[in-house]
Protein backbone atom coordinates (compact mmCIF):
# COMPACT_ATOMS: atom_id res chain seq x y z
CA UNK A 1 0.00 0.00 0.00
CA UNK A 2 2.96 2.12 1.16
CA UNK A 3 4.41 1.53 -2.30
CA UNK A 4 1.35 2.52 -4.05
CA UNK A 5 1.24 6.12 -2.63
CA UNK A 6 4.36 6.15 -2.90
CA UNK A 7 4.03 5.60 -7.02
CA UNK A 8 0.61 7.97 -6.77
CA UNK A 9 2.95 11.02 -5.37
CA UNK A 10 5.40 9.99 -8.33
CA UNK A 11 2.76 10.63 -11.05
CA UNK A 12 2.24 14.08 -8.76
CA UNK A 13 5.75 15.01 -9.28
CA UNK A 14 4.99 14.81 -12.76
CA UNK A 15 2.25 16.70 -13.37
CA UNK A 16 3.70 19.33 -11.18
CA UNK A 17 6.77 19.30 -13.04
CA UNK A 18 9.00 17.94 -10.52
CA UNK A 19 10.26 14.67 -11.97
CA UNK A 20 11.02 17.01 -15.29
CA UNK A 21 13.29 20.39 -14.19
CA UNK A 22 16.20 20.90 -15.91
CA UNK A 23 19.08 20.26 -13.58
CA UNK A 24 17.33 16.44 -12.66
CA UNK A 25 17.41 15.75 -16.17
CA UNK A 26 21.39 16.36 -16.63
CA UNK A 27 21.80 12.38 -16.57
CA UNK A 28 19.41 12.15 -20.10
CA UNK A 29 16.93 10.28 -18.44
CA UNK A 30 14.07 11.09 -16.12
CA UNK A 31 14.10 9.64 -12.61
CA UNK A 32 10.48 7.65 -12.30
CA UNK A 33 10.02 4.56 -11.10
CA UNK A 34 9.03 2.74 -14.16
CA UNK A 35 6.95 -0.19 -12.95
CA UNK A 36 4.97 1.66 -10.22
CA UNK A 37 4.42 4.62 -12.89
CA UNK A 38 3.47 1.96 -15.35
CA UNK A 39 1.37 0.49 -13.17
CA UNK A 40 -0.39 3.94 -12.30
CA UNK A 41 -1.04 4.76 -15.25
CA UNK A 42 -2.83 1.01 -16.71
CA UNK A 43 -5.11 2.01 -13.71
CA UNK A 44 -6.10 5.65 -14.28
CA UNK A 45 -6.78 4.41 -18.26
CA UNK A 46 -8.90 1.35 -16.71
CA UNK A 47 -10.62 4.24 -15.04
CA UNK A 48 -11.76 5.86 -18.05
CA UNK A 49 -12.64 2.85 -19.61
CA UNK A 50 -15.22 2.00 -16.93
CA UNK A 51 -16.82 5.33 -17.66
CA UNK A 52 -16.73 4.97 -21.00
CA UNK A 53 -18.43 1.87 -20.46
CA UNK A 54 -21.40 3.36 -18.22
CA UNK A 55 -23.39 4.48 -21.56
CA UNK A 56 -23.74 0.98 -22.94
CA UNK A 57 -24.28 0.00 -19.17
CA UNK A 58 -27.50 2.38 -19.23
CA UNK A 59 -28.85 2.03 -23.00
CA UNK A 60 -28.45 -1.44 -23.15
CA UNK A 61 -27.61 -3.39 -19.67
CA UNK A 62 -24.43 -4.44 -21.45
CA UNK A 63 -21.88 -4.90 -18.28
CA UNK A 64 -19.03 -6.42 -20.78
CA UNK A 65 -18.66 -2.92 -22.55
CA UNK A 66 -17.28 -1.71 -19.01
CA UNK A 67 -14.83 -4.52 -18.55
CA UNK A 68 -14.12 -4.56 -22.33
CA UNK A 69 -13.39 -0.76 -22.53
CA UNK A 70 -11.66 -0.90 -19.09
CA UNK A 71 -8.97 -3.30 -20.62
CA UNK A 72 -9.14 -1.54 -24.27
CA UNK A 73 -8.04 2.31 -22.96
CA UNK A 74 -4.71 1.32 -21.37
CA UNK A 75 -3.93 -1.03 -24.10
CA UNK A 76 -4.91 1.33 -26.91
CA UNK A 77 -1.47 3.68 -25.48
CA UNK A 78 0.54 1.12 -25.03
CA UNK A 79 -0.17 -0.31 -28.34
CA UNK A 80 -0.12 3.71 -30.33
CA UNK A 81 3.44 3.48 -28.05
CA UNK A 82 5.12 0.81 -29.39
CA UNK A 83 3.97 1.93 -33.33
CA UNK A 84 5.34 5.49 -32.46
CA UNK A 85 8.57 4.50 -30.64
CA UNK A 86 10.79 3.58 -33.33
CA UNK A 87 10.08 6.62 -35.38
CA UNK A 88 10.64 9.31 -32.31
CA UNK A 89 14.17 7.81 -31.31
CA UNK A 90 14.99 7.94 -34.86
CA UNK A 91 13.92 11.42 -35.59
CA UNK A 92 15.57 12.36 -32.53
CA UNK A 93 18.58 10.90 -33.08
CA UNK A 94 18.63 12.64 -36.59
CA UNK A 95 18.65 16.00 -34.89
CA UNK A 96 21.49 15.25 -33.03
CA UNK A 97 20.10 13.97 -30.05
CA UNK A 98 22.29 11.29 -27.05
CA UNK A 99 19.22 10.23 -25.68
CA UNK A 100 19.09 6.17 -25.54
CA UNK A 101 15.90 4.28 -26.14
CA UNK A 102 15.47 3.46 -22.18
CA UNK A 103 15.98 6.80 -21.87
CA UNK A 104 13.04 7.57 -24.87
CA UNK A 105 10.88 4.72 -23.33
CA UNK A 106 10.94 6.72 -19.56
CA UNK A 107 9.60 9.84 -21.43
CA UNK A 108 6.90 8.31 -23.25
CA UNK A 109 5.86 6.62 -20.02
CA UNK A 110 6.21 9.67 -18.17
CA UNK A 111 3.89 11.28 -21.19
CA UNK A 112 1.36 8.89 -21.27
CA UNK A 113 1.07 8.95 -17.42
CA UNK A 114 0.19 12.81 -17.81
CA UNK A 115 -1.65 12.01 -21.07
CA UNK A 116 -3.96 9.31 -18.78
CA UNK A 117 -4.29 11.81 -15.52
CA UNK A 118 -5.95 14.58 -17.85
CA UNK A 119 -8.23 11.25 -19.38
CA UNK A 120 -9.05 10.40 -16.21
CA UNK A 121 -9.66 13.46 -14.30
CA UNK A 122 -12.69 14.22 -17.19
CA UNK A 123 -14.14 10.31 -16.37
CA UNK A 124 -16.57 11.79 -14.55
CA UNK A 125 -17.64 14.13 -16.68
CA UNK A 126 -18.19 11.42 -19.09
CA UNK A 127 -19.67 9.39 -16.76
CA UNK A 128 -22.48 12.32 -15.82
CA UNK A 129 -23.33 12.76 -19.58
CA UNK A 130 -23.46 8.73 -20.46
CA UNK A 131 -25.61 8.88 -17.29
CA UNK A 132 -28.10 11.33 -18.56
CA UNK A 133 -28.56 11.06 -22.79
CA UNK A 134 -29.03 8.51 -25.03
CA UNK A 135 -27.78 10.13 -27.98
CA UNK A 136 -24.73 7.55 -29.04
CA UNK A 137 -23.04 10.15 -31.49
CA UNK A 138 -23.20 12.80 -28.24
CA UNK A 139 -21.11 10.56 -26.92
CA UNK A 140 -19.08 9.17 -29.64
CA UNK A 141 -17.78 12.88 -29.94
CA UNK A 142 -17.62 14.12 -26.73
CA UNK A 143 -14.73 10.60 -26.56
CA UNK A 144 -13.34 12.32 -29.37
CA UNK A 145 -13.18 16.18 -27.76
CA UNK A 146 -11.63 14.61 -24.56
CA UNK A 147 -9.06 11.94 -26.26
CA UNK A 148 -7.96 15.22 -28.11
CA UNK A 149 -7.32 17.61 -25.33
CA UNK A 150 -5.75 14.91 -23.37
CA UNK A 151 -3.62 13.86 -26.22
CA UNK A 152 -2.10 17.64 -26.59
CA UNK A 153 -1.38 17.54 -23.08
CA UNK A 154 0.78 14.46 -23.70
CA UNK A 155 2.27 15.81 -26.70
CA UNK A 156 3.14 19.33 -24.92
CA UNK A 157 4.75 17.10 -21.88
CA UNK A 158 6.76 15.40 -24.01
CA UNK A 159 8.16 17.48 -26.63
CA UNK A 160 8.76 19.95 -23.91
CA UNK A 161 10.61 17.28 -22.32
CA UNK A 162 12.07 16.28 -25.28
CA UNK A 163 13.42 19.62 -25.63
CA UNK A 164 14.56 20.11 -22.06
CA UNK A 165 16.63 16.40 -21.81
CA UNK A 166 18.28 17.88 -24.91
CA UNK A 167 19.59 20.73 -23.41
CA UNK A 168 19.97 19.53 -20.03
CA UNK A 169 23.46 18.50 -20.02
CA UNK A 170 24.77 21.08 -21.73
CA UNK A 171 23.26 24.12 -19.31
CA UNK A 172 24.11 22.02 -16.42
CA UNK A 173 28.34 21.63 -17.58
CA UNK A 174 28.76 25.09 -18.43
CA UNK A 175 26.71 25.92 -14.94
CA UNK A 176 29.59 23.97 -13.25
CA UNK A 177 32.50 25.45 -14.98
CA UNK A 178 34.11 28.06 -13.54
CA UNK A 179 35.72 30.07 -16.72
CA UNK A 180 33.45 31.01 -19.65
CA UNK A 181 32.76 28.68 -21.84
CA UNK A 182 34.89 29.93 -25.30
CA UNK A 183 32.67 30.16 -28.37
CA UNK A 184 32.17 26.39 -29.76
CA UNK A 185 33.62 25.59 -32.96
CA UNK A 186 31.23 25.43 -35.69
CA UNK A 187 31.30 21.93 -37.62
CA UNK A 188 32.51 21.65 -40.79
CA UNK A 189 31.51 17.80 -41.40
CA UNK A 190 27.68 18.40 -40.91
CA UNK A 191 27.91 15.39 -38.91
CA UNK A 192 24.88 15.26 -36.47
CA UNK A 193 27.01 13.94 -33.87
CA UNK A 194 29.68 16.39 -34.01
CA UNK A 195 26.70 19.10 -34.42
CA UNK A 196 25.15 18.20 -31.22
CA UNK A 197 28.39 19.60 -29.14
CA UNK A 198 27.93 23.02 -30.83
CA UNK A 199 25.70 25.86 -29.70
CA UNK A 200 26.26 28.41 -32.71
CA UNK A 201 24.56 28.55 -36.54
CA UNK A 202 27.47 27.13 -38.88
CA UNK A 203 28.65 29.80 -41.31
CA UNK A 204 27.74 27.01 -43.93
CA UNK A 205 24.56 25.63 -42.54
CA UNK A 206 24.34 21.98 -42.41
CA UNK A 207 21.51 19.91 -43.24
CA UNK A 208 19.36 19.76 -39.55
CA UNK A 209 19.35 22.52 -37.47
CA UNK A 210 21.12 21.80 -33.82
CA UNK A 211 18.77 21.55 -30.83
CA UNK A 212 18.78 25.86 -29.51
CA UNK A 213 20.09 28.51 -31.50
CA UNK A 214 21.64 31.24 -29.04
CA UNK A 215 25.08 30.93 -27.84
CA UNK A 216 25.38 30.46 -24.62
CA UNK A 217 27.38 32.16 -21.75
CA UNK A 218 27.68 31.52 -18.03
CA UNK A 219 25.10 34.54 -16.69
CA UNK A 220 22.40 32.98 -19.03
CA UNK A 221 22.71 29.07 -17.67
CA UNK A 222 22.51 30.96 -14.23
CA UNK A 223 19.58 32.65 -15.24
CA UNK A 224 18.07 29.84 -17.06
CA UNK A 225 18.30 27.56 -14.13
CA UNK A 226 16.30 30.44 -11.99
CA UNK A 227 13.80 31.00 -14.01
CA UNK A 228 13.08 26.77 -14.40
CA UNK A 229 12.37 26.99 -10.71
CA UNK A 230 8.64 27.85 -11.06
CA UNK A 231 8.10 26.84 -14.36
CA UNK A 232 5.47 24.34 -14.90
CA UNK A 233 6.32 21.01 -16.99
CA UNK A 234 4.82 22.28 -20.46
CA UNK A 235 6.21 25.74 -19.89
CA UNK A 236 9.37 27.10 -22.35
CA UNK A 237 12.86 27.50 -21.13
CA UNK A 238 13.58 30.95 -21.37
CA UNK A 239 16.98 31.29 -23.96
CA UNK A 240 16.55 28.21 -25.34
CA UNK A 241 14.46 27.94 -28.78
CA UNK A 242 14.03 24.82 -31.13
CA UNK A 243 15.27 25.20 -34.06
CA UNK A 244 13.73 25.35 -37.30
CA UNK A 245 13.86 21.78 -38.59
CA UNK A 246 13.51 20.47 -35.79
CA UNK A 247 10.19 21.91 -34.65
CA UNK A 248 9.14 21.24 -38.06
CA UNK A 249 10.66 17.40 -37.58
CA UNK A 250 8.04 17.37 -34.36
CA UNK A 251 5.47 18.55 -35.73
CA UNK A 252 5.21 16.49 -38.61
CA UNK A 253 5.81 13.54 -35.75
CA UNK A 254 2.83 14.79 -33.35
CA UNK A 255 0.74 14.69 -36.64
CA UNK A 256 1.64 11.15 -37.30
CA UNK A 257 1.20 10.53 -33.50
CA UNK A 258 -2.54 11.63 -33.24
CA UNK A 259 -3.33 9.75 -36.42
CA UNK A 260 -2.21 6.42 -35.42
CA UNK A 261 -3.68 7.03 -32.22
CA UNK A 262 -7.03 7.80 -33.93
CA UNK A 263 -6.97 4.63 -36.15
CA UNK A 264 -5.93 2.67 -33.47
CA UNK A 265 -8.55 3.38 -31.48
CA UNK A 266 -10.59 2.64 -34.40
CA UNK A 267 -9.09 -0.71 -34.61
CA UNK A 268 -9.81 -1.46 -31.30
CA UNK A 269 -13.42 -0.40 -31.39
CA UNK A 270 -15.89 -0.58 -29.80
CA UNK A 271 -15.16 1.52 -26.90
CA UNK A 272 -18.73 2.99 -26.20
CA UNK A 273 -21.09 0.81 -27.52
CA UNK A 274 -23.56 1.56 -29.90
CA UNK A 275 -26.89 0.67 -28.38
CA UNK A 276 -28.13 -0.68 -32.01
CA UNK A 277 -25.38 -3.38 -32.57
CA UNK A 278 -24.84 -6.09 -29.40
CA UNK A 279 -21.41 -6.63 -27.70
CA UNK A 280 -18.76 -7.96 -29.11
CA UNK A 281 -14.96 -7.54 -28.16
CA UNK A 282 -14.09 -6.36 -31.84
CA UNK A 283 -15.47 -5.09 -34.60
CA UNK A 284 -14.80 -6.26 -38.13
CA UNK A 285 -12.48 -4.24 -40.80
CA UNK A 286 -14.28 -1.74 -42.48
CA UNK A 287 -14.11 1.99 -43.00
CA UNK A 288 -12.12 4.87 -40.56
CA UNK A 289 -11.62 6.68 -37.70
CA UNK A 290 -12.39 10.21 -39.60
CA UNK A 291 -15.40 8.59 -41.65
CA UNK A 292 -17.03 7.97 -38.31
CA UNK A 293 -16.50 10.98 -36.68
CA UNK A 294 -18.20 13.00 -39.70
CA UNK A 295 -21.01 10.53 -39.73
CA UNK A 296 -21.27 10.99 -35.88
CA UNK A 297 -21.66 14.64 -36.24
CA UNK A 298 -24.18 14.15 -39.40
CA UNK A 299 -26.72 12.04 -37.37
CA UNK A 300 -26.23 14.87 -33.89
CA UNK A 301 -27.64 17.32 -36.26
CA UNK A 302 -30.26 15.41 -38.24
CA UNK B 1 -27.48 30.92 11.73
CA UNK B 2 -26.44 33.81 12.76
CA UNK B 3 -22.62 32.99 11.76
CA UNK B 4 -23.88 31.74 8.25
CA UNK B 5 -25.40 35.64 7.31
CA UNK B 6 -22.23 37.01 8.55
CA UNK B 7 -19.79 34.82 6.33
CA UNK B 8 -22.59 35.69 3.69
CA UNK B 9 -21.37 38.99 4.26
CA UNK B 10 -17.86 38.48 3.84
CA UNK B 11 -18.01 37.01 1.09
CA UNK B 12 -20.78 39.84 -0.67
CA UNK B 13 -17.81 42.20 0.72
CA UNK B 14 -14.69 40.20 -0.21
CA UNK B 15 -13.57 39.87 3.06
CA UNK B 16 -10.53 37.72 2.45
CA UNK B 17 -8.64 35.72 5.26
CA UNK B 18 -5.35 34.44 5.12
CA UNK B 19 -4.00 31.78 2.31
CA UNK B 20 -3.67 29.30 5.27
CA UNK B 21 -7.07 29.33 6.12
CA UNK B 22 -8.39 28.50 3.06
CA UNK B 23 -9.40 24.90 3.12
CA UNK B 24 -11.61 25.90 6.43
CA UNK B 25 -12.70 28.81 3.96
CA UNK B 26 -13.94 26.33 1.09
CA UNK B 27 -16.27 24.20 4.23
CA UNK B 28 -18.12 27.32 5.12
CA UNK B 29 -18.52 28.12 1.33
CA UNK B 30 -20.04 25.05 0.28
CA UNK B 31 -22.36 25.70 3.13
CA UNK B 32 -23.36 29.10 1.90
CA UNK B 33 -24.20 27.81 -1.66
CA UNK B 34 -26.55 25.01 -0.19
CA UNK B 35 -27.99 26.96 2.30
CA UNK B 36 -28.99 30.26 -0.29
CA UNK B 37 -29.40 27.79 -2.43
CA UNK B 38 -32.12 25.95 -1.02
CA UNK B 39 -33.68 29.16 -0.28
CA UNK B 40 -33.98 30.05 -3.99
CA UNK B 41 -34.47 26.88 -5.26
CA UNK B 42 -38.04 26.40 -2.26
CA UNK B 43 -39.28 29.66 -3.36
CA UNK B 44 -38.37 28.99 -7.36
CA UNK B 45 -41.11 26.15 -7.08
CA UNK B 46 -43.72 28.00 -6.00
CA UNK B 47 -44.96 28.77 -8.90
CA UNK B 48 -47.62 26.27 -9.05
CA UNK B 49 -48.64 27.47 -5.36
CA UNK B 50 -47.67 27.24 -1.82
CA UNK B 51 -50.38 24.99 -0.28
CA UNK B 52 -51.59 21.25 -1.55
CA UNK B 53 -50.03 18.58 -3.87
CA UNK B 54 -47.90 21.84 -5.93
CA UNK B 55 -45.99 22.66 -3.03
CA UNK B 56 -43.79 19.36 -3.39
CA UNK B 57 -42.64 21.41 -6.45
CA UNK B 58 -40.84 23.65 -3.62
CA UNK B 59 -39.54 20.85 -1.76
CA UNK B 60 -37.83 19.64 -4.96
CA UNK B 61 -36.52 23.06 -5.91
CA UNK B 62 -35.14 23.18 -2.30
CA UNK B 63 -33.10 20.03 -2.61
CA UNK B 64 -32.06 20.58 -7.12
CA UNK B 65 -30.71 23.90 -7.06
CA UNK B 66 -27.81 23.07 -4.45
CA UNK B 67 -27.32 19.98 -6.13
CA UNK B 68 -26.81 21.76 -9.52
CA UNK B 69 -23.88 23.98 -8.35
CA UNK B 70 -22.63 21.87 -6.00
CA UNK B 71 -22.60 18.95 -8.57
CA UNK B 72 -21.13 20.90 -11.48
CA UNK B 73 -18.68 22.51 -9.29
CA UNK B 74 -17.43 18.72 -8.10
CA UNK B 75 -17.50 17.66 -11.33
CA UNK B 76 -15.43 20.29 -13.08
CA UNK B 77 -12.43 20.33 -10.22
CA UNK B 78 -10.66 17.01 -10.88
CA UNK B 79 -9.61 17.88 -14.35
CA UNK B 80 -9.24 21.64 -12.57
CA UNK B 81 -6.85 19.99 -10.60
CA UNK B 82 -4.85 18.00 -13.11
CA UNK B 83 -4.79 21.21 -15.36
CA UNK B 84 -3.41 23.96 -12.87
CA UNK B 85 -0.51 21.13 -12.01
CA UNK B 86 0.41 21.08 -15.36
CA UNK B 87 0.29 24.94 -15.97
CA UNK B 88 2.73 25.19 -13.01
CA UNK B 89 0.25 26.51 -10.44
CA UNK B 90 -0.33 23.54 -7.94
CA UNK B 91 0.85 26.10 -4.95
CA UNK B 92 -1.78 28.47 -5.83
CA UNK B 93 -4.37 25.48 -6.26
CA UNK B 94 -6.48 25.99 -2.70
CA UNK B 95 -6.40 29.51 -3.17
CA UNK B 96 -7.91 29.25 -6.34
CA UNK B 97 -10.70 26.69 -5.27
CA UNK B 98 -11.85 29.10 -2.76
CA UNK B 99 -11.99 31.92 -5.00
CA UNK B 100 -14.46 29.79 -7.25
CA UNK B 101 -16.55 28.59 -4.28
CA UNK B 102 -16.59 32.07 -3.17
CA UNK B 103 -18.10 33.28 -6.40
CA UNK B 104 -20.49 30.13 -6.28
CA UNK B 105 -21.40 31.35 -2.53
CA UNK B 106 -22.15 34.81 -3.88
CA UNK B 107 -24.15 33.53 -6.65
CA UNK B 108 -26.36 31.74 -4.26
CA UNK B 109 -26.70 34.80 -1.69
CA UNK B 110 -27.40 37.28 -4.65
CA UNK B 111 -30.28 34.74 -5.93
CA UNK B 112 -31.21 34.42 -2.71
CA UNK B 113 -31.75 38.03 -2.47
CA UNK B 114 -33.90 38.24 -5.71
CA UNK B 115 -36.24 35.95 -4.38
CA UNK B 116 -38.72 38.48 -3.75
CA UNK B 117 -38.34 40.21 -7.49
CA UNK B 118 -39.56 36.12 -8.29
CA UNK B 119 -42.35 35.91 -6.04
CA UNK B 120 -43.87 39.17 -7.17
CA UNK B 121 -43.54 38.05 -10.81
CA UNK B 122 -45.00 34.56 -10.29
CA UNK B 123 -47.95 36.80 -8.36
CA UNK B 124 -48.12 39.07 -11.31
CA UNK B 125 -47.41 36.90 -14.29
CA UNK B 126 -49.76 33.85 -15.12
CA UNK B 127 -47.46 32.10 -18.01
CA UNK B 128 -45.10 29.38 -17.51
CA UNK B 129 -42.41 29.87 -20.36
CA UNK B 130 -42.42 33.97 -18.67
CA UNK B 131 -41.97 31.74 -15.30
CA UNK B 132 -38.82 30.34 -16.94
CA UNK B 133 -38.07 33.37 -18.54
CA UNK B 134 -38.20 35.42 -15.15
CA UNK B 135 -35.80 32.54 -13.44
CA UNK B 136 -33.30 32.86 -16.13
CA UNK B 137 -33.25 36.29 -15.86
CA UNK B 138 -32.53 36.16 -11.96
CA UNK B 139 -29.81 33.33 -12.44
CA UNK B 140 -28.21 35.52 -15.35
CA UNK B 141 -27.75 39.18 -12.75
CA UNK B 142 -26.50 36.41 -10.29
CA UNK B 143 -24.01 34.94 -12.44
CA UNK B 144 -22.61 38.59 -13.67
CA UNK B 145 -22.73 40.15 -10.38
CA UNK B 146 -20.81 37.39 -9.21
CA UNK B 147 -18.10 38.01 -11.61
CA UNK B 148 -16.79 40.51 -9.31
CA UNK B 149 -16.03 38.40 -6.62
CA UNK B 150 -14.14 36.33 -8.88
CA UNK B 151 -12.14 38.93 -10.33
CA UNK B 152 -11.70 40.75 -6.85
CA UNK B 153 -9.90 37.17 -5.69
CA UNK B 154 -8.30 36.08 -9.02
CA UNK B 155 -6.59 39.36 -9.17
CA UNK B 156 -3.53 38.39 -7.12
CA UNK B 157 -3.65 34.96 -8.64
CA UNK B 158 -2.70 36.15 -11.75
CA UNK B 159 -0.68 39.22 -11.06
CA UNK B 160 1.45 36.07 -9.50
CA UNK B 161 1.39 33.82 -12.37
CA UNK B 162 -0.33 34.31 -15.75
CA UNK B 163 -1.44 30.75 -16.22
CA UNK B 164 -3.93 31.71 -13.96
CA UNK B 165 -5.88 33.58 -17.05
CA UNK B 166 -6.15 31.04 -19.13
CA UNK B 167 -7.18 28.41 -16.17
CA UNK B 168 -9.94 30.70 -15.36
CA UNK B 169 -10.73 30.28 -19.28
CA UNK B 170 -10.55 26.78 -19.11
CA UNK B 171 -13.00 26.01 -16.39
CA UNK B 172 -15.75 28.63 -17.52
CA UNK B 173 -16.10 26.02 -20.46
CA UNK B 174 -16.05 22.91 -18.26
CA UNK B 175 -18.24 24.46 -15.72
CA UNK B 176 -20.88 26.01 -18.18
CA UNK B 177 -20.60 22.96 -20.53
CA UNK B 178 -21.45 20.36 -17.21
CA UNK B 179 -23.88 22.89 -15.71
CA UNK B 180 -26.42 23.16 -18.57
CA UNK B 181 -26.36 19.49 -19.16
CA UNK B 182 -26.77 19.12 -15.02
CA UNK B 183 -29.57 22.09 -15.17
CA UNK B 184 -31.10 20.08 -18.14
CA UNK B 185 -30.76 16.43 -16.39
CA UNK B 186 -32.73 18.18 -12.75
CA UNK B 187 -35.65 19.87 -14.62
CA UNK B 188 -38.25 20.73 -13.67
CA UNK B 189 -36.73 23.40 -11.34
CA UNK B 190 -40.42 25.72 -11.69
CA UNK B 191 -42.92 22.67 -12.20
CA UNK B 192 -45.22 22.49 -15.51
CA UNK B 193 -48.77 23.34 -14.16
CA UNK B 194 -49.74 21.02 -16.65
CA UNK B 195 -47.86 18.05 -15.82
CA UNK B 196 -47.95 16.35 -12.57
CA UNK B 197 -45.43 17.02 -9.93
CA UNK B 198 -42.23 14.50 -10.51
CA UNK B 199 -38.57 15.19 -9.11
CA UNK B 200 -37.29 14.23 -13.05
CA UNK B 201 -38.95 14.37 -16.26
CA UNK B 202 -38.33 10.89 -17.23
CA UNK B 203 -40.03 10.81 -20.44
CA UNK B 204 -37.92 13.96 -21.36
CA UNK B 205 -34.37 12.44 -20.25
CA UNK B 206 -31.86 13.81 -23.03
CA UNK B 207 -29.31 15.71 -23.47
CA UNK B 208 -29.59 19.50 -24.12
CA UNK B 209 -26.85 20.06 -26.31
CA UNK B 210 -28.60 17.23 -28.40
CA UNK B 211 -32.03 19.00 -28.42
CA UNK B 212 -30.69 22.16 -28.92
CA UNK B 213 -28.38 21.21 -32.14
CA UNK B 214 -31.64 19.79 -33.62
CA UNK B 215 -33.49 22.73 -32.69
CA UNK B 216 -30.97 24.89 -34.51
CA UNK B 217 -30.89 22.29 -37.57
CA UNK B 218 -34.69 22.60 -38.18
CA UNK B 219 -34.31 26.04 -37.87
CA UNK B 220 -32.08 26.34 -40.70
CA UNK B 221 -33.08 23.62 -42.78
CA UNK B 222 -36.86 23.63 -42.62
Amino acid sequence: MKKFVSWLVELDRILRGDATRVVDLKDGSIRISLGGVSLVLVLLGMTYGLCMGVFALVTSDNRMQMVASAVKVPALFVLTLLVTLPSLYVFNALVGSRLTVASLVRLFVAALAVNLAVLASLGPIIAFFALSTISYSFIVLLNVVIFTVSGVAGLAFLLQTLHRLNIAPRIVRLAASTAPAPPPVPPVTGEPAAAAESWQVPAEGTALDHIGQAQVDQSQVVEAQAVDEDAGPLDEIEGYALGRHTKLIFDCWIILFGLVGAQMSWVLRPFIGSPAVPFQWLRPRGSNFFEAVLDAVRSLFS
Amino acid sequence: MTSLLLRADDVLRRRLRTERAAPKDIAWLAALIAAFGMFYGGLMGSYGGMWGPAALQMVYGAVKVPILLLATFALSLPSFFVLNSLAGLRSDFVPAVRALAATQAGLAVILASLAPFTLLWYASVGHYQAAIFFNALMFTVASVSAQVILRFHYQPLIRRNANHRWMLRAWFVVYAFVGIQMGWVLRPFIGDPGSPVQFFRSESWGNAYVIVAHMMWRLLFP
